[in-house]
Order: C-alpha cells, then sequence, then structure tokens
C-alpha cells in the first residue's frame, strides 16, 4: 500500500513540477526568463553537486570548473568546428565527465579538507590554464559565438521557431534549461534509486562499513564525481547560450565553485526539490540585493546575512522545510 | 550558403529589433526632456578602484543639466557594475540597450570588457562611445568598428614615446619590463619595442605577472638579477607600488618609467610611502590630464570647477582621485559631441559629431591638447607631455608631443 | 625548460620566498586554530583578518602611529571574533560540518561587502611596521621588516603553545576540542571554549593583515584573499591539526611558489598558484596528514 502511495504522491509531484515549468513563462517579463534559464543551468549543475555531495558525501569546490570545461567546449567547438551550438550540449557534459573522472582519481585517497583543497586548487587552476592555452580557447578574450558563429546560435539572431510555434529568445532558453533540467532530475531520481544511489548512500554514511560489505569504494567515489561532471558540464554549456554566446576565463572564476556549493547546502542536500531552491537562491537573492541598494559593497552583505540566516534558522536547507512541510501529508496517507 | 545567409540573418535581426525598439521615438533614448545614455564600470570586484570614471562624469552631467543641459535636455547617465567580468559586461550592456533603450553605450571600462560587446554593439548599430581603455584597437579598426570609439592615448602610443625618449636619451640603457600579463601590458611591451626600433635589443628581461598574483617580488629580484638600470613599470597601480617597494628592499634604483594608470600623483606619494623618497624620485611618466593633487594646479580654474562639482553633486568624495577628473574630461568631450550632433540627435548624428571632434576649450586636459577626431584619426586624444617625478610632485618636461 | 640559476639569484628568490611566506604564515595558524577548535575551515578568516586591516588603518589616519594601532586592533579583533562566534557560528554548533562551512561562506560576503561599503576602493597604504632599509648579507638582499614578519609569526605560534601546553584555560580548549563529551562531564564550558578558540584566531587574523599590508606597499578589500589561499595551501601542507606545521608548511610554499615561477619557464606566473597547489596534492597523496600532521587511524 505504501510503497503505491510513495510512487502516486512521487507522479503527482512529478507532474505539478514539469507544469509549474511549462506555464511560468506566461507571467514571466522577458528580463526574468533569461534570469530564471541562468538559474536553470545552476540548477542542473547543483543536480550533479548534489548527487556528488548529498548522496556520496564528497565535497567539491571545483564544480565551477567543471562548468568551465563543458562552457569552453561547446563555445570550441561551435565557434571553430562548425557545430550548431544546440548539439554541443550532451558533447560538453561528456568532455566534463571525463575532468570529473579525473577530479575523481585523487578523491579516492583523500577526504574531507583534503578533498576540499584538491578540487579547489582544480578551481583556482582553471581560469590559469584557460589563458594560457590561449590558442585553443582564445585567452583571455574568451570566445564570443555571436561574433564568430552567429548562425549557429540559436535564437542570438530573434525569435527561434520551433515546432512550428514563434518563441522569443529567453522563453526559449528557459524552456530549453528547465526542459533539459527536469529530464535530468528524473535521471537522477532513478540513478539514486537504485543499486548506484544505494552504494553512494553507502560511503557517504560509513567508508568503512562500506568498504566492509564488499563495496568498491574508489570506484563509486570516482563515477559519483564523473556523473557529477556531466551535469555541470551540461549546466555549463547551457550558461554560454544563457549569457549571450559568451564565455571567457572570469566567468566561472573560483566564486562559481564555491556559489555552487553555497546553492547546494542552502537547498538543501538530498533532496531534490532542495536542489531548484538552491538555484533560485543563488540566482535571485544577489539581484534583489541589489535592488535594495546599489552602494558598493551592499548588496554582498545582503547576500551573505542572507545565506547566514537561511543556516541558521533553516539547518536543513530550504528543501528541510518542502519535506517538513509534506511530511504530515505523506504521513497521514501512510498510517490508514 | 554561409556568408550571404548570415547577412541576410543579421539584416533580419536588425530589421527585428528595430522593429521592436521602433516603439515611440525613432531614436532611443532621447525624448524632448532627456538622453539617456548607458554603460558598465567595476563598482566591484579587482578593479573597483576605477568606479570613479563613471562617478566623475555622472557628477559633470549634473552639473551641466543644472546649467540647462544640452538643447534643454538633461543627460541621465545610467551605469551598472559589470564587477570587471566581461561576461556581465555584455549581460548589463544588452539589457541597457534592450530594456532600457540607451541612446548610447558611454565610457565603459576595460578592454576585454569593450571587446566582448563591440560586435553586438556595431551589428546593431548603437554608439560605443569614449571607451575607457587605452587599447589601440578602438582607434585603428575603426573601419572595421564605425561605432566604436575610444578616448585616451593609445597604451602602444605611450609605450612608443618611452622608447624612443631612452633610444635618444639613453642610449645605453639595459631596460628590465614588469608588465601585466594580459592585453593591456601586452600592448604596453609591443608599444615600447617599436619605439626602440632598431635599439630593441636594450631590453634585457620581460617578467610578467598575473592580476591574481600576490606581488612581484620574485619578478623584480629576476630584473635586478640581469643588471637592468631601467625599470619599465607596465602594470596597475597596485602592482606599481610594489615595484617600488621590492625593488628598494633590494638596493635597487633603476630609472624608473611608470605608465599612465599607475602614475596618478596619490598612486605615487603612496608608493613614495611604501618604498622611500628617493626610490620614486626621478620617475618618468605621461600626462594628458591636470591631476587635481599636483600643486601646480592648485589654482588652476578646471581644478577648482573640479572640486566644487565633487562636493556638490558627490558629496565631496574622491577630490583627490585623479580617475574622477578623468570622468569629468571624457563627459565634457561627449558633451561637446552631443551638442555638434544637433537639436534632434540621432544614433548616427552623434557618431558623425564624435569622428569630427575639434575640441580647444576641454579645461581638464593639458593646456594645449586639442581632443581632436578627424576621418583618417580617430583617437580623441593623441597628444601628451612627458613628466618626471621630483620632490613629491610630477614636474612636466619637454614639449606637448603626439602620441601614436 | 629550466632556466640556468645563478646561485645568489636562487638564495635571492629563496629571501623572497620566505618574506611571503611569512604573511602566509600567521593566518595559516589562524585557519588551524578554527579548525582544531571546530572542525571547520573558516572561509571568512581572510576577510576578517582584512577588516581588522582596514580598522587598524582607520586609527593610523587619526593619529596613531603603528604599534599602538595595532595593538588597540589586534585587542578589538579578539573581541569581535569571540561576537561573532557567539552570534552566527553558536546557533549552528550542533549542525553537521558544511552548514557551519556555508554559513563562514556567508559570512565572507558580509565582510568583503561590509568592507566596500563602510571604506572606498582607493588604495591606501599602511605605515611599515619595522624598518625597511635593505641589509645585505653575501650578496643577498633583505630587510628588518621581511625578519620581522617571519618572527612575528614564529613567536605567535610560541605564544599560542605555551598558552595551550602551560595554562589550565589553554588545556580545557585543547580538551574541549578533542573531545566535547567528556569534557562536559568535567565542567568545561565547551561552548565558550570554541568561542574563545575564535576570538584568538580573529586576534592572530588580525596580526596576519596587519604583518601583510606594509609589505605590499598598498592594500585594498581584496588583499587578503590570494593569501588566503596561500595559507589555506600551506596549513594542510603542513598538517591541518598543527600549528608549527603551518607556520613551516606556509614558509616552504612561498619559497616553492617563488622559484617555481622564476625558474621553471612553463610554468610562468599565471600558473604559479595552480602548480603549487598541485604539488602540494602530491604531497598529500603520499602523505595525506601533510607534513607534521598526525595521521588519523580509523577504528572499525
Amino acid at each position: 500500500m505504501s510503497r503505491v502511495v510513495r510512487i502516486a504522491a512521487g507522479l503527482v509531484v512529478a507532474a505539478a513540477a514539469v507544469a509549474l515549468v511549462l506555464v511560468l513563462p506566461y507571467w514571466l517579463s522577458d528580463a526574468r526568463a533569461a534570469e530564471f534559464a541562468r538559474a536553470g543551468c545552476f540548477f542542473i549543475a547543483i543536480l550533479g553537486l548534489n548527487l556528488l555531495t548529498g548522496y556520496t558525501g564528497q565535497i567539491s569546490l571545483g564544480h565551477g570548473a567543471l562548468m568551465a570545461v563543458g562552457a569552453y567546449t561547446t563555445a570550441i567547438l561551435t565557434a571553430n568546428h562548425g557545430f550548431r551550438d544546440l548539439w554541443t550540449i550532451p558533447l560538453a557534459g561528456l568532455v566534463a565527465m571525463g575532468a570529473g573522472f579525473l577530479l575523481g582519481l585523487p578523491a579516492r585517497r583523500l577526504s574531507g579538507l583534503y578533498l576540499a583543497l584538491a578540487t579547489f586548487a582544480f578551481a583556482v587552476a582553471m581560469p590559469a590554464l584557460l589563458k594560457r592555452f590561449s590558442g585553443l580557447t582564445g585567452g583571455s578574450q574568451g570566445i564570443n559565438l555571436f561574433d564568430k558563429a552567429l548562425s549557429r546560435s540559436t535564437g542570438a539572431l530573434g525569435p527561434v521557431h520551433v515546432l512550428g510555434r514563434t518563441v522569443a529568445t529567453n522563453d526559449f532558453l528557459y524552456y530549453l534549461t528547465w526542459g533539459i533540467g527536469l529530464v535530468l532530475a528524473a535521471a537522477a531520481w532513478v540513478l539514486v534509486r537504485g543499486r548506484v544511489g544505494r552504494a553512494f548512500r553507502a560511503v557517504r554514511d560509513s567508508e568503512v562499513a562500506a568498504a566492509s560489505s564488499g563495496i568498491n569504494t574508489g570506484f563509486y567515489k570516482m563515477l559519483a564525481f564523473g556523473i557529477s561532471g556531466f551535469y555541470a558540464g551540461v549546466g555549463g554549456s547551457l550558461f554560454v547560450l544563457v549569457s549571450n554566446w559568451f564565455v571567457s576565463p572570469t566567468t566561472f572564476a573560483f566564486d562559481k565553485s564555491l556559489l555552487l556549493v553555497v546553492g547546494a547546502v542552502v537547498g538543501g542536500l538530498g533532496s531534490l526539490a532542495g536542489v531548484a531552491l538552491g538555484a533560485l537562491f543563488i540566482e535571485f537573492v544577489p539581484s534583489w540585493a541589489g535592488n535594495v541598494s546599489n552602494a558598493p559593497g551592499a548588496p554582498s552583505v545582503f547576500f551573505g546575512a542572507a545565506i547566514v540566516l537561511v543556516m541558521i534558522l533553516l539547518p536543513s536547507g530550504l528543501g528541510g522545510v518542502l519535506r517538513k512541510l509534506t511530511e504530515p501529508l505523506t504521513t497521514r496517507l501512510y498510517t490508514r | 550558403m554561409g556568408k550571404s545567409r548570415v547577412l541576410f540573418g543579421v539584416l533580419g535581426a536588425l530589421v527585428a529589433v528595430a522593429a521592436a525598439s521602433a516603439g515611440e521615438s525613432a531614436t532611443p533614448g532621447v525624448t524632448a526632456k532627456q538622453i539617456l545614455i548607458g554603460g558598465t564600470t567595476p563598482l566591484s570586484g579587482p578593479a573597483s578602484a576605477y568606479a570613479a570614471v563613471a562617478k566623475g562624469a555622472d557628477a559633470y552631467f549634473k552639473y551641466v543639466n543644472d546649467h540647462g543641459g544640452v538643447f534643454g535636455r538633461s543627460i541621465k547617465y545610467k551605469y551598472v557594475d559589470d564587477a570587471y567580468d566581461p561576461s556581465q559586461t555584455i549581460q548589463k550592456v544588452r539589457e541597457l540597450v534592450q530594456n532600457d533603450k540607451v541612446f548610447a553605450i558611454y565610457n565603459t571600462l576595460g578592454t576585454e570588457q569593450n571587446l566582448a560587446v563591440r560586435s553586438y554593439l556595431n551589428q546593431l548599430k548603437v554608439p560605443q562611445l569614449l571607451v575607457a581603455s587605452g587599447a589601440s584597437t578602438w582607434g585603428s579598426d575603426h573601419k572595421k568598428y564605425p561605432w566604436t570609439i575610444g578616448y585616451q592615448p593609445s597604451y602602444k602610443g605611450e609605450a612608443t614615446l618611452y622608447g624612443r625618449y631612452i633610444a635618444k636619451a639613453k642610449p645605453r640603457a639595459r631596460i628590465g619590463v614588469l608588465y601585466q600579463n594580459d592585453d593591456y601590458g601586452k600592448e604596453l611591451v609591443a608599444g615600447l619595442q617599436r619605439g626602440l626600433g632598431k635599439k630593441a635589443k636594450l631590453i634585457v628581461s620581460k617578467q610578467g605577472y598575473d592580476v591574481t598574483d600576490t606581488d612581484v617580488k620574485s619578478q623584480i629580484a629576476r630584473l635586478k638579477s640581469k643588471r637592468a638600470n631601467t625599470l619599465m613599470v607596465f602594470a596597475t597601480p597596485k602592482f606599481a607600488i610594489q615595484s617600488y617597494s621590492s625593488a628598494r628592499v633590494l638596493g635597487w634604483h633603476p630609472l624608473v618609467f611608470v605608465n599612465v594608470v599607475a602614475s596618478a600623483s596619490n598612486t605615487m606619494t603612496i608608493a613614495s610611502l611604501a618604498s622611500s623618497k628617493r626610490q620614486t624620485e626621478g620617475s618618468i611618466s605621461l600626462a594628458f590630464l591636470k591631476d587635481p593633487i599636483n600643486p601646480r594646479w592648485a589654482n588652476d580654474k578646471a581644478v577648482k570647477l573640479f572640486r566644487t562639482i565633487l562636493k556638490k553633486y558627490n558629496g565631496g568624495e574622491g577630490l583627490t582621485d585623479y580617475y574622477n577628473i578623468y570622468g569629468m574630461s571624457s563627459a565634457f568631450t561627449l558633451v561637446d559631441a552631443l551638442k555638434h550632433a544637433g537639436k534632434s540627435p540621432t544614433r548616427a548624428s552623434v557618431m558623425r559629431a564624435v569622428t569630427h571632434l575639434n575640441e580647444r576649450n576641454n579645461p581638464f586636459v593639458l593646456p594645449g591638447i586639442v581632443v581632436r577626431t578627424t576621418s583618417t584619426d580617430h583617437f580623441p586624444i593623441a597628444q601628451a607631455r612627458l613628466q618626471r617625478y621630483h620632490n613629491g610632485h610630477w614636474v612636466y618636461f619637454g614639449l606637448l608631443v603626439r602620441v601614436g | 625548460m629550466v632556466v640556468a640559476a645563478d646561485w645568489a639569484g636562487v638564495a635571492q628568490q629563496v629571501v623572497a620566498g620566505l618574506s611571503s611566506g611569512g604573511t602566509y604564515a600567521t593566518l595559516a595558524v589562524a585557519l588551524v586554530l578554527i579548525y582544531r577548535a571546530t572542525g571547520v575551515v573558516n572561509f571568512a578568516q581572510g576577510e576578517l583578518a582584512m577588516f581588522s586591516t582596514f580598522v587598524a588603518w582607520t586609527l593610523t589616519q587619526h593619529g596613531f602611529s603603528y604599534w599602538p594601532a595595532f595593538a588597540l586592533t589586534v585587542a578589538a579583533s579578539f573581541g569581535g571574533g569571540i561576537v561573532l562566534e557567539r552570534v552566527v557560528i553558536r546557533p549552528v554548533e550542533r549542525a553537521s560540518v558544511l552548514t557551519v562551512a556555508i554559513v563562514t561562506i556567508g559570512l565572507f560576503f558580509v565582510v568583503n561587502g561590509a568592507a566596500f561599503w563602510i571604506w572606498s576602493p582607493q588604495v591606501k597604504s599602511m605605515p611599515n611596521a619595522f624598518s625597511t632599509r635593505p641589509i645585505r648579507i653575501a650578496g643577498v638582499a633583505f630587510s628588518i621588516s621581511d625578519l620581522g614578519i617571519i618572527g612575528v609569526s614564529l613567536l605567535a605560534v610560541l605564544l599560542l603553545w605555551f598558552f595551550f601546553r602551560f595554562t589550565k584555560l589553554g588545556l580545557a580548549m585543547r580538551a574541549a576540542a578533542l573531545n566535547p563529551e567528556s569534557s562536559r562531564l568535567t565542567g568545561i564550558r565547551v561552548s565558550w571554549m570554541i568561542a574563545l578558540g575564535w576570538g584568538l584566531a580573529t586576534a592572530l587574523g588580525a596580526v596576519a593583515g596587519l604583518m601583510a599590508a606594509p609589505p605590499l606597499g598598498s592594500f585594498d578589500q581584496n588583499f587578503m584573499q590570494p593569501i588566503l589561499l596561500y595559507a589555506f595551501a600551506g596549513a594542510v601542507l603542513g598538517g591541518i591539526d598543527s600549528a608549527l606545521g603551518a607556520v613551516v608548511g606556509s614558509l616552504a610554499l612561498g619559497v616553492f611558489l617563488n622559484l617555481l615561477g622564476t625558474y621553471v619557464s612553463w610554468v610562468g606566473t599565471d600558473l604559479r598558484q595552480a602548480a603549487a597547489l598541485a604539488v602540494i596534492l602530491g604531497v598529500l597523496l603520499v602523505r595525506p596528514a601533510g607534513l607534521f600532521g598526525e595521521a588519523l587511524v580509523r577504528r572499525v
């Protein structure tokens, strides 16, 4: 009985989410739609980070750099190799996945603070590496698809024609990011409920116990890094499109990695709904803060204060609140 | 395929954008009472010290507005923060153009930042006026990007001047170069080599640094170890100051050439405090604006006006800030261009005005400098004077020279 | 690939590296302090140090000379650190380490923003702590200032060691950090021990900032960020639970950074940071507890 109820509840939630995503743009201005599209990119990246940190217990301060890998893959393929930008998205994910695996290699031996430093190093090195290999990456000037590959940048020229309808550019980007986001969220949901997810959680809860019960913790750690890398890469790739088809080494400076972790924890680790809230938090709160006061430094103060307040008042994150709200609902459905 | 498709697409986009922005008036940003211009400035982040470039200009516009504006219109200057990140510059500039519908983009700061939006603005035929960056591309690539124009003397021109001076006056120099490892620094190096000409081998070592470095101690040590007796500081203020202090610790007293970006009087004062009076004595740089701290201009009308304006419209802040006076000078030139753009300015007319400047009365530039552009010369300020640091302030020497 | 070196030049670079490393060392010790007390890396440590430095600067603008301003600021930072811990950290004391880490990230934004809000972004300079007159020994030049900076960080470690080893309060703090449950049973107010730890660390941070600012020549609101990065790396290299290790690790890092950037031409200046961090990781892979740290033995 309870299993059927749980699945039904899950489907209802999923349907509601899809409906919300479909309908929201009607109430959004064009500029808002662009902001939501950017939040969508963060949503995807944080989905991956959540799998890594929330479900597998591995800290990463380097996911901004993995987004950069995806972003530059898209930029380079579109600018220099004649790809249409949309087709590069899965490729960007794959390349970032590879980078994620590489990042996961030291993860097998390191944990906690040391892993934080390792991923931190990756995040710090990325802008410098991007500048250094300027033949490939365009150096500090970055890659401007609007200049170099206008015809292959979907939506850069004006409204997009899709399935017989004409959609404004920012609305199109919104649907693109959240659409891909929902699909990837569903994939993550399936993953988490399967054997891989159980192995991840085992590694998180007690590496020693997991190892003793025959789980190859090193392999699963690397896998978590790889999968979360794929997500970050897709998020980064979409970020290029949403950021006016431009990327430069400073686009994904260390602060993006930090912001992703903030988004993941504020959203509430281990909860897929929280991920969306976390992504919206890191996208919108800084700009709201800027609206309150434009004085230099003031937006930072408000944003930081918001982070501190949320963590103090809601230690299990925004998603935790969501769960608490819906818990009575589902418990009542359980206990009959 | 290919090119004609792109052209068609671009034209289509232009029609779409023009149609979308047709709205009320034919010229976006211009109403009977107001001209709206926009731009980005690093109000936060690693380059926030340059924010005064926008603040100074804004204060000057407010002053002009209180004195009748331009043909009865007040100038509204909307400047927003891009944190010196080109990705944000693109975002904000698009918002200014598409949402705020500004008449022109003005005084946007940074080389990479302006490069990122140049084609976009040129494709949409939105003027990119008086770019706050000394990269020579704003002037030299004007044919390709006719809607873009710079303002200050080019970095390449500045360093060429230093090179020529050294080649003539110090033919036995051993030159060490400290440069910022980006387009700005590299352009200065290229200019120096050009100015030295056949004497380019006087350069014994070039040491680059990255903006994210904490200090340049090791670069300075290396330059000294090559027995350089002349040091070119192609760096931003923070690192320029360090060059002096690191050199002093090493007991090294080269002849220093410090680029305009880092030679403002208050920067030099800090450099002297951080090293010693002897260390900064004799340093050479270039000047094209009246530095507000220089005692030479203490009673100058323009500097007095500068102070009055800042007191009234900027809360009295930034009276010693060189970037504020840069902003005012730039704003003066923009007002000049708007006046010549006619009673019903259009984007095309302001562009024509700004490429046909002949401004002899800009009070903020050094006497004798004419802010001029022609169909073949797209560098508004192309004259400067050499100056030498003596007893704690800059003293001009030599004549007004062409920079370029 | 490796440029041929002259030995005086190398020695000079080593000295330059030790001098830079000295500025990282004091901050590294502050990081270690909070880590040992709470198990958390305080992301805001650098910004707090920066804020303290600005406060000291304001004092110097109002007639105080360096050392009086220094003393006042360090004392105020001690108090400020305690207040901060009580207000911001205590509420999340029982939450996960990650939660506390995020709170410190939030603090990073608040303190950095506040510094921009309160003080203008124009570069400022700090009077020197020690004389910067150059001294030459065997063809290598350095200044009393360099020695002073290294000396101060060693002194800080010494004082801390003395405090933890020989005073009752220090013993109580160590107990609280090692085993909070048992400590409570013996009457130690664990919560206040943590607050004290924050106070000490913030005071140390103030010292770090005040040591770092003068040799830089000028400073602005972002000046501690690269230093935090190196302090973190140096602390981890030395073994995150060892204060002496933090100092040695930071000094070694400073020297290594300089030599790497100068003599390995492929690395150059922009990849120095990345290369240094990569090497530290290499060390960690071989010796996961860092040079001086205690290897954690996991009991099953």
